[in-house]
């Protein structure tokens, strides 16, 4: 196999699997969000309530309590 | 759970903002004095050789690009990176320390490299002229932006990242990636011991060199003219406004279809030379593409308005965001129209292309630093606005200014580009080429005087702040919303 | 993983980098080879040439000149022959630019002579009434820095392979000598003064003899040689 064809055919397969992923990554949004394991629109709050003395959308200490999945 | 005692340490962010208004201005002011000289080409002697035409234009775009941009977006971050992070740069003395030398290495370096450019020495090749020496002082700058980017996230209270540091993130590693491959170069003192030390040679040549350097091209615009503006809007506009992201969801999506299709269009500046058909065709059908994700974005900042476009009557800072993002739109309309073949061949080399640059520069970017600088100021100086009214007025006229400057480029570009190909009933070209200068004149005239409106605007947005960060009224706290204004 | 994604910067990072990444890898880098064989025709600059070349750079010509005749009637008509992609092959860094405030250059040599880019360099309106280019009378009397031309041929001949010094046509002679500094230097001179003979100004051809060449005799011998 030529380099220009290795270069055709790793294109294709990279384009099937990004577009794969990002197919799957819309499917996790939603998804998530309808089982109620995250709420994806609240971060949106990030940026409304920014002061250092108000409380983080989801503070860092947690992480070791609850599983990120 | 915090210490009260802690406060956002703004000082960099005000530095950058200075510097940011400061390059603006003359960054600008070399942007208008240039457009006037190709109206009357007597300008270009006023001060020698100095104000040629030709040594300034790179003088003018560097200065924009990486004076102006850059300082707004180094401005907004060491002030947005703190506030979605939920952690001040005075947790971390390092950090700080970091921040500060960032800053001044920028400012020193900038000088240094915009003087070098004034005494002819350039690589030439278009966004990364600066010499060898000037390159490795800009990546160590862009270490430094490293260090605090992910020093801050270390030590953030905030879990998620906010979009807007995605954006940075991304701004970050593009950038640091693109520059690093397009200015490889071989300097000729160390190889051979003769001749300016300065010097050196493009390790690619010819059409690779041009390959390389217009996927470098147009991605620099992705990552200083696109990726961290749309970083700045979507933390300022809902904070300005008090209105969440209309889809958090989205904007993620915008995000990594952004991240994927804009990196394939740099083909897009080389149709009809002699790289490759099938990347020519690619950089035009991902032009097409990219409407998607560049419009997923900015209809998502206009939706975030949804229900509330009473503010935008209310507030000029609303107007300035809002009008921003609908350059963005416009913008991404017309340079995917640009890249179609068929299009492309009449338009290339004409000035329809400073014409779209333009919409994008002066509507999208400059119009969200402005408006991103202006919302900071009473928080930097717990003071209100100085004037809404002077804010309403250089709102106006550098809206005006914008429109002349791209219709006139319109109108001129595609004159231009017909009078090229124009034949007459023998089938022999119509008219020789400086026919098809002598008759934009009065467009090149008209757009000077767009760019005058505009950089007029620039010191009614000076005047503003140094007044608000002086005289204006004293506030009792930070505002949560809206930024007060007198009236 | 994608919720873990979100949460770890750098592997958020990593992941940005690969996308952004890839369109470079796969666009670029299997098209250089094939990209960098020159045309038959194509031979590298000499020394004059080259200093002339640097003299196009840093002034900025690029800034309203393209150097990149498009494969079109109306483009061929005005300025000649289509470009192709190995009449570059010695071209560090490319010159195409992007906007044509002025016209191609790509084969002015074809069409333009000495004298009338010496006049036309020095008022362009005497030679194109109605010209909005600036004249270039520093080029007149600042003299080219040969030392630097030099030392980037012998770089690129070193690095890169450009075969100066070599037959590259198999017919027995060289066909781009460089050697030493001092040759280099003598055959520029001699060069240097044809072309300032050609200009047909006096101060020129005078400096030349002093043993300095104007920048504007190192600029339109890199003119000429374009075709």
């Amino acid at each position: 196999m030529d380099a220009k064809t290795l270069q055709g055919v790793m294109y294709i397969i990279f384009i099937i699997f990004l577009t794969f992923i990002l197919y799957g990554y819309i499917v996790h949004l939603y998804r998530s969000e309808k089982k109620g394991k995250r709420n994806y629109e609240k971060y949106g709050k990030m940026a409304l309530d920014d002061e250092l003395t108000s409380p983080p959308v989801e503070p860092i200490e947690e992480e070791k309590s609850k599983e990120s999945k | 759970m915090q210490n009260p005692a802690i406060e956002y340490d703004y000082t960099v962010a005000k530095w950058f903002s200075y510097l940011a208004i400061l390059f603006g201005i003359v960054g600008m002011g070399v942007g208008v004095w240039i457009a006037f000289e190709l109206a009357f080409p007597e300008l270009n002697y006023v001060l020698g050789e100095y104000t040629l035409f030709s040594r300034l234009r790179p003088v003018h775009t560097n200065v924009v690009a990486y004076g102006f941009t850059l300082s707004g977006i180094w401005a907004t971050w060491y002030y947005v990176g703190q506030r979605v992070l939920k952690v001040s740069l005075a947790e971390s003395k390092f950090l700080q320390t970091i921040a500060k030398l960032h800053f001044w290495l920028y400012f020193i370096g900038a000088l240094l490299a915009v003087g070098s450019l004034l005494i002819r020495y350039t690589t030439s090749k278009e966004y990364a002229q600066f010499e060898w020496p000037f390159d490795i002082v800009v990546v160590i700058i862009w270490v430094l932006w490293g260090i605090s980017i992910f020093g801050l996230i270390g030590i953030r209270r905030e879990k998620t990242l906010y979009i807007s540091m995605w954006y940075y993130i991304a701004t970050f590693l593009g950038v640091a990636m693109l520059y690093l491959f397009n200015n490889m170069e071989v300097p000729t003192y160390l190889i051979t011991g003769m001749g300016d030390p300065l010097h050196s040679v493009s390790m690619y040549a010819g059409t690779n060199d041009a390959m390389v350097q217009w996927w470098f091209g147009h991605n620099a615009v992705a990552f200083v003219f696109t990726v961290p503006i749309i970083a700045m809007i979507y933390y300022y506009l809902p904070k300005e406004s008090g209105q969440p992201v209309y889809s958090y969801k989205l904007s993620l999506l915008s995000f990594w279809g952004l991240m994927f299709v804009y990196l394939w269009a740099g083909g897009h500046h080389l149709i009809y030379s002699t790289v490759p058909d099938w990347m020519q065709t690619m950089g035009s059908v991902f032009s097409v593409i990219l409407i998607l994700p560049s419009w997923g974005s900015a209809l998502n900042m206009l939706l975030t308005m949804k229900g509330e476009w009473g503010q935008l009557k209310e507030n000029p800072l609303i107007k300035f965001m809002v009008l921003a993002s609908t350059f963005y739109m416009l913008s991404t309309l017309e340079g995917p129209i640009q890249s179609i073949k068929s299009v492309n061949a009449l338009a290339h080399f004409t000035d329809w292309i400073p014409g779209h640059v333009h919409d994008g520069t002066l509507g999208w970017v400059g119009f969200m630093i402005i408006a991103a600088i202006m919302h900071m100021a009473p928080r930097f100086y717990k003071r209100e606005i100085y004037s809404k009214k002077l804010l309403e007025m250089q709102f106006w006229l550098q809206t005006t200014g914008i429109v002349l400057y791209f219709s006139s480029m319109w109108i001129a570009g595609i004159t231009q580009g017909m009078m090229w190909r124009a034949v007459d009933q023998y089938g022999n070209l119509a008219y020789s080429f400086i026919d098809t200068v002598t008759v934009l004149h009065p467009y090149y005239t008209l757009r000077g005087i767009g760019g005058l409106f505009y950089f007029i605007g620039l010191f009614m947005w000076a005047y503003n702040f140094y007044k608000t960060m002086t005289a204006a009224k004293q506030i009792e706290k930070e505002p949560q919303f809206a930024s007060p204004m007198a009236a | 993983m994608f919720g873990w994604l979100e949460r770890n910067p750098f592997f958020f990072a990593v992941g940005v980098f690969v996308v952004i990444a890839f369109a470079g890898l796969i666009e670029i880098v299997p098209d250089f080879a094939q990209q960098s064989r020159p045309v038959v025709t194509a031979k590298p600059y000499s020394l004059l040439e080259l200093a002339g070349r640097q003299v196009y750079i840093k002034d900025s010509c690029n800034a309203c000149h393209s150097q990149l005749i498009r494969p079109f009637k109306s483009e061929t008509d005005r300025y000649g022959m289509y470009s192709l992609n190995g009449e570059y092959a010695y071209d560090r860094p490319f010159l195409w630019g992007s906007k044509r405030t002025g016209p191609d250059l790509h084969r002015v040599g074809n069409y333009r002579t000495s004298d009338w880019h010496a006049n036309h360099m020095w008022d362009p309106t005497s030679v194109v009434p109605g010209s909005i280019m600036p004249a270039y009378k520093h080029m007149f009397t600042n003299v080219t820095d040969l030392e630097t031309a030099y030392a980037e041929a012998l770089t690129v001949k070193k690095v890169f392979n450009v075969p100066y010094d070599k037959d590259m046509d198999g017919d027995g002679k060289v066909d781009v000598p460089l050697g030493s500094y001092e040759e280099a230097k003598k055959r520029a001179f001699e060069y240097a003064l044809r072309v300032a003979e050609e200009t047909k100004r006096q101060d020129l051809v005078d400096m030349v003899k002093a043993g300095k060449i104007p920048e504007i005799v190192a600029l339109i011998a890199y003119l000429n040689r374009l075709k």
